[in-house]
């Protein structure tokens, strides 16, 4: 019972965040960007921390989610939220597709490959113009605001839809990873072989995950383009703004962990941000810059990621308790 | 008695000290509040870094160049002297990005008008943010869905992207005639981005209202690194003219690689990286005769335009010229609202015809927006690398030299 309590004072924390700040603003843009790369990478999480297969492809499954709801919202007038849920069937059948004949690399040449079908996506977007749009992108339409229309005048009702997503994202890690399929994973990861040898279907646990992973971060997609607006295939498909993002969040916060991307994500997106206010007005790609060495610096102090502070803290705080 | 006239008297002595001491104080708290008239923020949201920082760091030396001189010669005059202050920030290369900031610039700067973001993704992204906001955005990007989405709040100081790939064909038809030469086969390759498949388009409609036979089409991706196929591919289609469409490094790769292969049918770019100095930099003889159709062209104006050419050290790109334009006319709504406020600025450029200052290095020598918020009164010209300068050669009254027509 006691370990809910800090899990609920953060959930209040950050569900009190949204009203602090001007509804129509900056930071509140920032907030939900925030929120939605933490839920992003926290999709990633699962076939990335826990069945330890670096996928650089998420894109892929991303930009098909952004790009159903839109597409169906624009041609049939679908409310995104079921626009939603064709996303991730659609993501879903994709990371399987995909999976299937990746699963069995590792390592390097896994993330490899999914680089690649990455990019294939984005190749696809672009050329398919009768579908897609092509190159100049994809406006969502402003309809009259409603809840069930998905349209919202301020930014407030966003920031919760993220936040909600990112509890519900983070749920489904934890119930996976505390879960049997959380042990078979863990199996796997240590020793592929010895995991065979005791009866797991390595190649059955690993597809699962990897299309759980995609429906969800292809829902992620939609929420992302009814906050964004305007995107195109380089911007939802984008092997960098995307897929590395979205790795870089998890590894940077503690890949395998549930607070891992979180704290990723909490670091990474305002830090950019700032950099890019602080700046971006002097010399041309400065705030890059040094965004960049701040990212080296930090993989360099904690290079199992920001989760190794919390724990540090605790340990720190234990041995403070023994001392008095 | 005596008591009222006492007082009457303290009235008077105090009144007349206190006029003489606002007389006496007068000028300066004029003065002060002039030098002290709030400046108006405008943002600046360019690429400044990525494929595209070079096209966004010439823009951005564009609108500094303008905002300086206003400075200079004392700010703005309706507004009681008021400064520019540039708000300038990087969009990066991703449309998200540009919209966040643009978003910032709103709320944490207040800014009365955003100039952008040369790419046109770009650009769109942020109107998706101004328009919501009613804060009006300046752009030379191309693409035609920028004002063709039935925006408020956007203005467009050049032609469109089909409007310029229309140009980039029917000129060249027209130099070519005038050489002698009828031409009918031609081939098409364009970059498969917002501007590259857009001109295309443009490009395609034209040849086929002029009865002109595309013997190739090709679209390749952004960054591409080997051209051979494509250029194998021109050289079979027996094609009189290509039209290449595309930033910098694909323009050098592709003219460089057709020119080492002796093919020497003329190259005619669609701009972007056909009309700056780093493809002359980049190609050198390579580049001699090389045509593009431009939405500007620097030697329109040169008393202007030489201003930006001492201060930077190289000839008045056109993405500098029209957002100095852009910069400009701006400047002039504001003068002509007396306000800083978004929407009174709108409703002054909305339907304005804008002449003098920097419009007179446009074609029209004027900015005029219609209800889209298009200027209608730009046309494309066709310029041509000659000796490290681009000349402007086409349409005849406004050509500073006569088009070079021979390979």
């Amino acid at each position: 019972m006691k370990r809910w309590i800090p899990i609920a004072v953060i959930v209040l924390a950050a569900a009190a965040v949204p009203l602090l700040l001007n509804p129509t603003g900056y930071w509140i843009r920032v907030f939900t960007f925030t929120l939605l790369f933490a839920a992003m990478a926290q999709a990633w999480n699962l076939i990335g921390g826990l069945a330890n297969q670096l996928s650089l492809g998420h894109a892929a499954f991303f930009g098909i989610g952004a790009y159903t709801s839109t597409i169906l919202l624009l041609k049939f007038g679908i409310s995104p939220w079921l626009g939603m849920f064709a996303g991730g069937a659609l993501g879903g059948v994709a990371a399987l597709i995909i999976a299937i004949p990746t699963m069995r690399l590792q390592g390097h040449y896994f993330a490899l490959a999914t680089l690649a079908f990455g990019e294939v996506a984005r190749v696809i977007a672009n050329v398919w113009t009768s579908l897609t749009g092509g190159p100049v992108g994809l406006s969502v339409p402003f309809v009259p605001p409603g809840f069930a229309a998905y349209s919202f005048k301020q930014l407030l009702p966003h920031a919760y839809i993220a936040l909600i997503a990112l509890i519900i994202v983070t749920a489904i890690f934890e119930v996976i990873r505390r879960g049997a399929m959380g042990y078979r994973l863990r199996a796997i990861r240590e020793n592929a072989a010895a995991a065979e040898v005791i009866g797991i279907d390595t190649t059955k646990v690993k597809l699962q995950t990897a299309v759980i992973s995609g429906v969800l971060i292809a829902m992620l997609g939609t929420l992302y383009a009814q906050v964004a607006v305007f995107f195109d295939p380089d911007t939802v498909f984008n092997a960098m703004s995307i897929s590395i993002r979205v790795a870089l969040i998890a590894i940077i916060g503690g890949v395998g962990t549930a607070i891992g991307p979180i704290l990723g994500a909490l670091f990474i997106v305002p830090v950019e941000e700032l950099m890019n206010d602080l700046f971006s007005a002097g010399a041309a790609g400065l705030s890059q810059l040094i965004f960049g060495v701040i990212l080296i610096v930090v993989i360099l102090w904690r290079p199992r990621g920001l989760v190794t502070v919390i724990e540090a803290l605790r340990t720190w705080l234990r041995g403070k308790g023994a001392q008095s | 008695m005596s008591k009222t006239s006492s007082t009457r008297g303290g009235i008077n002595r105090r009144t007349a000290l206190a006029g003489t001491a606002s007389l006496i104080a007068a000028p300066w708290i004029s003065s002060t509040a002039r030098a002290q008239a709030k400046p108006v923020n405008i943002g600046v949201i360019m690429p400044l870094s990525g494929a595209n920082a070079q096209f966004g760091i010439n823009s951005r030396n564009g609108i500094e160049l303008v905002a300086d001189e206003i400075n200079a010669a004392g700010g703005i005059r309706s507004l009681g002297g008021a400064k520019i202050n540039l708000i300038v920030a990087d969009s990066t290369s991703t449309p998200t990005t540009a919209g966040t900031v643009a978003q910032r610039m709103i709320s944490q700067n207040e800014v009365t008008a955003i100039l952008g973001a040369f790419a046109s993704s770009l650009t769109i992204a942020i109107s998706e943010v101004t328009e919501r906001r009613d804060i009006p955005l300046l752009t030379m990007s191309f693409a035609d869905q920028i004002t063709g989405r039935g925006y408020k709040n956007i203005f467009q100081v050049v032609a469109k992207a089909s409007a310029l790939g229309k140009a980039q064909l029917d000129y060249t038809v027209a130099i070519a005639q005038a050489a002698g030469t009828k031409i009918d086969k031609i081939a098409i390759m364009y970059e498969d981005t917002a501007y590259g498949t857009a001109q295309a388009e443009g490009l395609r409609a034209a040849a086929k209202a002029a009865n002109i036979q595309l013997v190739m089409d090709d679209a390749y991706p952004l960054g591409i690194t080997d051209t051979t196929p494509l250029i194998n591919k021109l050289r079979a289609s027996g094609a009189q003219a290509v039209f290449p469409v595309s930033y910098l490094n694909d323009s050098l790769l592709l003219i460089r690689t057709m020119r080492q292969q002796r093919i020497t049918i003329p190259a005619i770019g669609g701009a972007a990286g056909y009309v700056i100095p780093d493809f002359e930099k980049g190609l050198g003889e390579f580049a001699e005769g090389v045509l593009s159709i431009a939405p500007a062209n620097y030697d329109l104006d040169t008393s202007l335009t030489d201003r930006f050419r001492k201060r930077f050290g190289y000839f008045m790109v056109h993405e500098a010229l029209e957002h100095a334009v852009a910069l400009d006319v701006l400047v002039q709504a504001i003068e002509k609202a007396k306000s800083a406020k978004a929407e009174d600025v709108t409703l002054a450029l909305r339907g304005a015809k804008f002449t003098g200052g920097w419009t007179n290095a446009m074609t029209g020598g004027a900015v005029q927006f219609d209800n889209t918020g298009l200027n209608v009164a730009s046309i494309p010209v066709m310029v041509q690398w000659r000796k490290k300068e681009l000349v402007t050669v086409w349409p005849k009254d406004v050509a500073k030299g006569a088009a070079e027509w021979k390979f």
